[in-house]
């Protein structure tokens, strides 16, 4: 059965090749990017409900399961359970400056990512999704890559930790 | 008959009165013997749910009993308990709205007969919030002077000056970690590159010499965990994947490291076996016996709780003993008097475990204690 948003999607992409230039939907399309990369600097996108960045075959898994492949050196409550998201706050708390960095394989596409577990910062402990692994972690006297500090060190709204977030920052060479 | 009958209810009638009716009682406080026992423990709960709320609970392993219990604050690790009795140091942190406002870092003094705040000490809010680990907070040998880690992410250590109750300054130790006393006036912590940062303190407590020793393990390769414990003039640190570093105190408390040894052998390493756990390490000083939590698990399982706990004599560096615990256990704690009993417990359950340790037989559990249990402290 087909998808409707796909039909929809179909419809709409039909209906703009009859309407619309090659040239004009290029540029149009190139201001809806420009806009869609200036939108996250406006402080009202940062009150936007955090969309799932995750799925699909290139991201497999739940971003609420402690197994999801970029929580593999995470240790606290995962952020996607307490109203944040895989790469967002929750409402309310601040991301932490600082943060320590994991290395982890994606199923999905075969590539190792550098994952940074920034911390969400100014609440009590969000309470839901504990989880702790330790791939690659190591003790405190290396400290960007151990997951035993609290990273709220360093935030504006002071050290009270709330959740962690897992978001990709590089790849893996 | 009739009369005896009579009698007899009527005897009844009084002895029943006289059982129900139980004597006034006076209201109280209770306290606490001057010297602690001997199988006395206090398990630290960092709380970690709900880390405003730290607490640390005193239970006598031998009764069971819960016998009182301190209030410590914002993400607290443990207390320091100085041997010289009387009193209890706690480092803690605090915001004036709960998770919110201002942030204030004490050490708070606490009578141990009372279990009351006798006095405090204001220190730089900069106290590390970490797992919680032995070394964020030691006392010097002579524990003059309370040293405690700091996190910010700059890294250094808080002195203070039990005697004055006074905070008297910070020592930088950029690129190392944590604090392990060598001495009456010396310290060191571990570093990112494998060495040590060596500390000397004059008698007002500031750095009279600050030394980086060569690169004496590979924190890449096999780090060491940093849950050691101290054999007399023998720090131990157990690696990831079970190599027993010790690292001897010099005479002005520098550091030379000694032959490692392995707690493993070849066919136990060939099933996994390997230490891990939060407080992973105990020490029987008269018998010079070393306890560690092992399981059987691959890389990164070196903070896993596990379900036994192995001994050796650290002497001959021999396994004696293995006992089996009734549950797994994050961190265990040995009482230093000659029948020793052997404490486990788990961030994951708030159960205390006691086991003796001549025979390795379970004791008894204590249940109840917060929420998740982590440093244990013997008086």
């Amino acid at each position: 059965m087909r998808n409707p948003v796909d039909h929809l999607m179909e419809r709409w992409a039909r209906d703009m090749a009859r309407r619309v230039s090659r040239r004009r939907f290029l540029g149009g399309l190139g201001a809806l990017l420009f806009g869609a990369a200036t939108v996250p600097l406006l402080p009202v996108a940062r009150g936007e409900t955090p969309r799932p960045a995750a799925g699909g075959a290139a991201d497999p898994g739940d971003p609420q399961t402690c197994g999801y492949w970029r929580h593999c050196a995470i240790d606290g409550f995962l952020c996607s359970c307490c109203g944040g998201s895989v790469q967002s706050c929750p409402p309310g708390t601040e991301a932490s400056a600082v943060t320590w960095v994991g290395t982890c394989h994606n199923p999905g596409d075969g590539h190792d990512y550098i994952v940074s577990y920034n911390d969400c910062c100014g609440k009590t402990e969000c309470g839901r999704c504990l989880c702790n692994r330790n791939e690659d972690d190591k003790p405190l006297y290396m400290p960007f890559k151990s997951n035993d500090y609290n990273w709220c060190v360093g935030s504006k709204v002071g050290i009270a930790y709330h959740c962690s977030t897992a978001r990709i920052v590089g790849v893996a060479k | 008959m009739k009369r005896a009958l009579a009698g007899a209810l009527l005897a009844l009638g009084l002895a029943r009165a006289a059982l129900a009716q139980l004597p006034l009682e006076p209201g109280g406080v209770a306290q606490l013997p001057a010297q602690p026992g001997v199988h006395w423990v206090w398990v630290n709960d960092f709380s970690f749910f709900a880390l405003p709320d730290g607490k640390a609970f005193l239970v006598d392993g031998d009764s069971g009993r819960m016998l009182g219990l301190l209030s410590t604050g914002y993400s607290f690790d443990a207390l320091v308990v100085p041997h010289s009795g009387g009193v209890i140091y706690s480092p803690e942190t605090y915001f004036s709205r709960g998770t919110r406002g201002t942030r204030t870092d004490v050490v708070t003094i606490y009578d141990t007969v009372h279990l009351a705040p006798l006095g405090e000490v204001k220190i730089p809010p900069k106290r590390a919030s970490i797992m919680a680990m032995m070394a964020g907070q030691v006392l010097t040998d002579d524990e003059r002077f309370l040293l405690i880690y700091n996190y910010t992410p700059a890294q250094s250590v808080t002195v203070v000056d039990t005697r004055a109750r006074k905070f008297v300054g910070e020592i930088d130790t950029a690129g190392c970690a944590l604090v392990y006393p060598t001495g009456p006036r010396s310290f060191f912590s571990l570093c990112g590159d494998g060495s040590l940062l060596v500390v000397t303190l004059n008698d007002q407590g500031r750095a009279a010499s600050r030394t980086r020793t060569k690169e004496l393990f590979d924190g890449l390769r096999d780090p060491l965990t940093e849950k050691g414990v101290r054999a007399g003039d023998t720090w131990l640190f157990a690696s990831f994947e079970g190599t027993m570093h010790p690292l001897k105190i010099t005479r002005g408390g520098g550091i030379e490291a000694q032959a490692t040894w392995p707690l493993f052998s070849a066919p136990e390493l060939a099933q996994h076996w390997r230490t891990g756990g939060l407080q992973h390490l105990a020490l029987h000083a008269a018998t010079g016996r070393l306890y560690a939590i092992v399981h059987r698990g691959g890389a990164e399982t070196h903070k896993d709780p596990g379900a036994d706990v192995w001994v050796w004599d650290l002497a001959s560096h021999r396994k004696v003993q293995q006992i089996s615990a009734r549950n797994k256990v994050a961190s265990i704690q040995v009482t230093q008097d000659a029948r020793p009993l052997l404490f486990g417990c788990s961030f994951e359950s708030n159960r205390l475990d006691v086991y003796d340790v001549a025979s390795g037989h379970y004791l008894r559990s204590v249940e109840g204690l917060g929420i998740t249990p982590g440093l244990l402290v013997t008086p």
